[in-house]
């Protein structure tokens, strides 16, 4: 599988998918009045042509599917950590939740542990101050209050 | 005189303290977000919108405007000084600047980037200033048809300068107009795509998508490559004023630049990033000497700097006159003139002549402002320049993920970005552009309107499109590009883009 070919898989099952919800759920109209899937329908018809023109081409590519990055635990950790302090920012409050995820990542690349608390402490109190503090953000605050 | 009145008035406007603060703030930010490898202006406007919920409608966009314009002015510093591009228009400055620097030419390379935009940025300004107001008028006189051929041909213009294949950037296209009916049908009332869930009920949040395409999605990437430790050149303070010699080279360059920049810029789909790459492509080609390019060659910087921030200008034409974004830092300043509520568009100028004038003057104010704050402070960037990405990007991740909450004050936005930056790095992985992605999403329930709006008005027949002759013109400028490439092949595009290092918006 090259790459071309999977992402226009990925592409096709995407159009195809849009398409008939848009043409089961929500109503095509007529060309006089079109409807709310009219439009959806078509750019998803479009989308499917074009991904199949895409997965045509490839074929004839003989390039292998290589995703060296994807193995990286770092950046799987990254993004875990991203979803992480998503979910837990409205149980912890902010600046709790700042703190541990700027110490996390900045012990990821960086070593120290002083530095990386220290630095991750000072950065969400300033951004708690910059961001609730000056530009009255709503924040969402913690069991502890902040 | 209608336009002198109409300065008079920006002026008012423009140099009212508090908006002058915030110009500057803008443009200063910009500068930051122009320095910084991997937060692109685009990134940065979507950030700081929320902020700017408590400022007046003129204040607010004046800020955000001087954010894409100052961006313009930073990244070339990074560019001279790294041989990294701070942002993506500032891409080719890397060859001849950083050839300058290394030759210890760093201060002269640094002056011409700054004179020169300050040159091109005021020259576009003049003419956005003579040219909105006409082409406001001539706006006034387009019904749905018009629109909707605008816009079909707007994203063709973007597919067609696409870096990667044009059918993958079509597909975006196609992948962003579906993005964009997300949520409450506009006509119908009927809500579509959301499946019960209560933050898709508004549609995908534009600041959101664009922080996962262009911020986080930027950040993973740049952890897997690893930044390797440059090089960075240490600028006299003195020095940074180009010699006569210097100054002979790059006049030319720098009003091509200009005039070349301010017709990409307002295209939409074009802009700063394509006006850098062409205005270098001229300056190499007209040259007397083609083969010192690379080399250290003042004109390679003086050029696309000029260009850039000549395109930068022309882009807010579109907005202005028809409501129609250029670019997704367009596209942002578009959702921040509606947040406000503002109809961007051709009665813009009769409605809020107050944000139409101020904005086009307050860009006077702003271009001095960045000429004479950023030759002192160019040590200032260069010393943030060596704080190491390992310390940086957690603070970029927190500041996006800051911002797409607090839009809405909605940890679901969150989760839009966060799948949007997990989406964006796969894309760049598969070769695909973000830029089509996210100015189909902008545009697409505009295009849904028009087009649906157009069939009604016809009864049906899709003739309306080619009967009326000004719709008529810009569909077959769109299938001309279409077919364009089946022909020629597009190898002067190709050619341009792999002249260059990689780097994204």
């Amino acid at each position: 599988m090259s790459r071309d070919l999977t992402s226009a898989l990925f592409w096709l099952a995407f159009a195809i998918f849009f398409s008939i919800e848009s043409l089961t759920q929500l109503k095509l109209g007529t060309l006089h009045q079109p409807g709310p899937g009219f439009f959806p329908f078509w750019a998803g018809v479009v989308l499917g042509l074009l991904s199949l023109i895409l997965l045509l081409n490839s074929l004839r590519n003989q390039e292998r599917l290589s995703l060296s990055g994807l193995k990286s635990w770092k950046l799987l950790l990254v993004a875990g950590a991203l979803l992480a302090y998503l979910l837990l920012l409205e149980t912890l409050g902010f600046v709790t939740i700042t703190f541990l995820f700027l110490f996390l990542l900045l012990r990821l690349e960086y070593k120290g542990w002083v530095f990386s608390a220290v630095s991750a402490l000072l950065g969400a109190l300033a951004s708690y101050a910059i961001f609730q503090l000056w530009l009255k953000t709503q924040l969402p605050t913690g069991p502890f209050g902040i | 005189m209608e336009i002198f009145q109409g300065l008079l008035y920006g002026f008012q406007v423009a140099l009212q303290p508090i908006n002058l603060f915030y110009c500057f703030v803008g443009v200063f930010i910009g500068t930051l977000v122009g320095v910084l490898p991997g937060l692109g202006p685009a990134a940065a406007i979507a950030l700081l919108l929320p902020s700017t919920f408590a400022a007046s409608p003129v204040s607010a966009i004046i800020m955000l405007a001087g954010i894409y314009y100052g961006a313009m002015y930073g990244g070339s510093t990074t560019s001279i000084l790294v041989n990294i591009p701070g942002e993506a228009a500032s891409v080719v400055t890397c060859l001849d600047g950083h050839a300058m620097a290394r030759q210890g030419r760093a201060g002269p390379a640094l002056g011409i980037s700054a004179f020169g935009s300050f040159i091109a940025g005021t020259l576009s300004v003049v003419v956005l200033t003579f040219l909105a107001p006409s082409l406001a008028k001539v706006a006034l006189s387009f019904g749905p048809p018009e629109y909707f051929s605008l816009m079909v041909l707007g994203l063709t213009i973007l597919t067609y300068f696409a870096r990667e294949s044009m059918v993958k950037a079509l597909m975006m296209a196609a992948a962003g107009l579906l993005c964009g009916s997300v949520g409450v049908d506009s006509i119908s009332g009927r809500y579509r795509f959301t499946f019960g869930i209560q933050t898709l009920m508004d549609g995908l949040g534009l600041v959101p998508v664009i922080m996962g395409l262009f911020g986080i999605s930027e950040v993973l990437l740049n952890l897997e490559q690893g930044k390797e430790k440059q090089e960075i050149f240490a600028t006299p303070a003195k020095g940074l004023f180009p010699s006569r010699a210097d100054w002979r080279l790059s006049t030319m360059p720098i009003l091509r630049g200009s005039v070349l920049g301010f017709f990409l810029g307002v295209l939409p789909g074009a802009g700063a990033i394509i006006a850098s790459f062409v205005a270098y492509a001229v300056e190499k080609r007209v040259s007397k000497y083609p083969e010192r390019f690379g080399t250290g060659a003042i004109e390679g910087v003086a050029g696309p700097e000029a260009a850039n921030n000549a395109a930068a200008g022309g882009a807010f034409i579109p907005l202005l006159t028809l409501g129609i974004p250029a670019n997704a830092v367009m596209a942002i300043l578009l959702g921040a003139l509606m947040i406000h509520g503002l109809q961007p568009g051709a009665l813009l100028m009769k409605q809020a002549p107050d944000v139409f004038w101020g904005i086009i003057t307050s860009m006077y104010i702003g271009n001095a402002m960045l000429l004479v704050l950023n030759l002192p402070l160019i040590p200032m960037w260069a010393r943030l320049l060596k704080v190491p990405y390992a310390i940086m990007f957690p603070f970029i991740l927190l500041f996006c993920l800051i911002g797409s909450y607090s839009v809405t004050n909605n940890v679901g936005d969150g989760i839009v970005m966060w799948v949007f930056g997990v989406l964006g790095y796969l894309m760049k992985k598969f070769d695909y552009e973000g830029a089509p992605l996210i100015l189909a999403m902008v545009i697409g329930p505009m295009m849904e309107e028009a087009l649906r709006q157009s069939l009604i008005l016809s009864a049906g027949s899709f003739a309306i499109f080619l009967s009326r002759p000004i719709s008529a013109g810009f569909i077959l400028a769109a299938a001309l590009l279409l077919l364009l490439p089946l022909i020629t092949r597009r190898k002067e595009v190709a050619k341009a883009w792999t002249s260059v290092p990689q780097e994204s918006e």
